[in-house]
């Protein structure tokens, strides 16, 4: 008998129990392209629960990203000194000591003083000083009222995924700042 | 028995765990995680939900047995708790946090404690059925078929 794969074992459980989401219309070429943008892209995820950080981390891999893990804000904040190498940031919202707010508003104060100092360097050259220091910064919450969007926003993050997520939902949410920051650098 | 009967044994138990509201769609997703690359991710993940679970359980119990309890403590407990059994899909522990959660709000320790043990309840019986589960992939590799979910 052939082996049983994980996702057609998926695909039946979705049709016979109506469970799980709708099957959606997929457009191929834009689902390609996008899946093609997170390969190879550096990828902070920052929770302090164990069993999400897990979860996040093999559905971005699986399109192909390297994945690190953070458990603290302040563990964020180590890994994202500048120069770093990510190309995107899921931050958790909700974390003792230091919250998702709170590490991304910090960030955002390193990326500022790092940018003013570059536009302020007269040796620097247009290929420089046109690049400015800014990580997509993804909040991951189950809490999704409009006070929470309204905070993420204030602190200075680009937009949210909802707790527990699937991984179209991840991948969809940071492949669109992937393209835009590619043609930003160009 | 042969491994097809087994199979078919992993699959009807499988179909029983999401019919009877133990798991949701989440724990879907798990599956479609697992593949050549990741072969063992949904036994590693769940295994890692055990252990966090029963130190979170043994933390709520300690906590919510002081004379006075510390409830932004219980609270967050029961925030993390909540966090990964919904990240793993099992639906009851979940529902069963939820209601935790207003309790605590509330400062409510009849409540807590009412949910508590019913979160534990709730938690060693998905426990146990995820166990079997494993349990009956074990059987068909021992039976010389692949695994199920490979």
């Amino acid at each position: 008998m052939k082996p049983l794969r994980a996702s057609t074992v998926a695909a039946c459980f979705q049709e016979l129990l109506g469970i799980g989401k709708q099957q959606k219309k997929e457009i191929p070429n834009e689902s390609a392209f996008l899946r093609g943008l997170l390969i190879g892209k550096n990828i902070l995820v920052v929770d302090d629960n164990k069993v999400n950080l897990r979860i996040a981390a093999a559905a971005l891999k699986k399109y192909g990203a390297k994945v690190e893990c953070a458990d603290s804000g302040k563990e964020a904040l180590s890994l994202l000194q500048l120069p770093h190498k990510f190309d995107a940031c899921f931050m958790d919202v909700q974390m003792p000591e230091m919250d998702g707010f709170e590490a991304t508003r910090q960030i955002r104060l390193m990326e500022n003083k790092a940018n003013a100092s570059m536009a302020a360097n007269p040796n620097a050259s247009a290929a420089v000083s046109t690049y400015e220091w800014h990580l997509p910064i993804l909040a991951m919450t189950a809490d999704v009222i409009q006070a929470t969007y309204e905070e993420c926003m204030k602190c200075g993050m680009d937009g949210y995924v909802s707790k527990p997520f699937d991984e179209e939902m991840l991948y969809k949410a940071v492949a669109k700042f992937l393209v835009s920051k590619r043609i930003h650098e160009t | 028995m042969d491994v097809s009967q087994l199979q078919r044994s992993w699959v009807e138990f499988l179909t029983a765990l999401f019919n009877e509201g133990f798991l949701d769609s989440q724990f879907n997703q798990l599956l479609q995680l697992q593949d050549e690359s990741n072969p063992n991710f949904v036994a590693e993940v769940v295994t890692d939900f055990f252990h966090d679970s029963e130190r979170l359980l043994n933390e709520l119990t300690g906590v919510l047995d002081q004379q006075i309890v510390d409830f932004k403590k219980v609270d967050s407990h029961v925030h993390q708790l909540k966090g990964s059994s919904a990240s793993i899909g099992v639906e009851r522990v979940k529902n069963m946090c939820i209601a935790f959660k207003a309790f605590c709000e509330e400062s409510n320790r009849e409540g807590c404690l009412r949910c508590l043990h019913q979160v534990k309840q709730e938690y060693f019986l998905v426990k146990d059925k995820l166990q079997t589960l494993f349990m009956l992939e074990q059987q068909i590799v021992a039976a010389g078929g692949s695994p199920p979910l490979m």
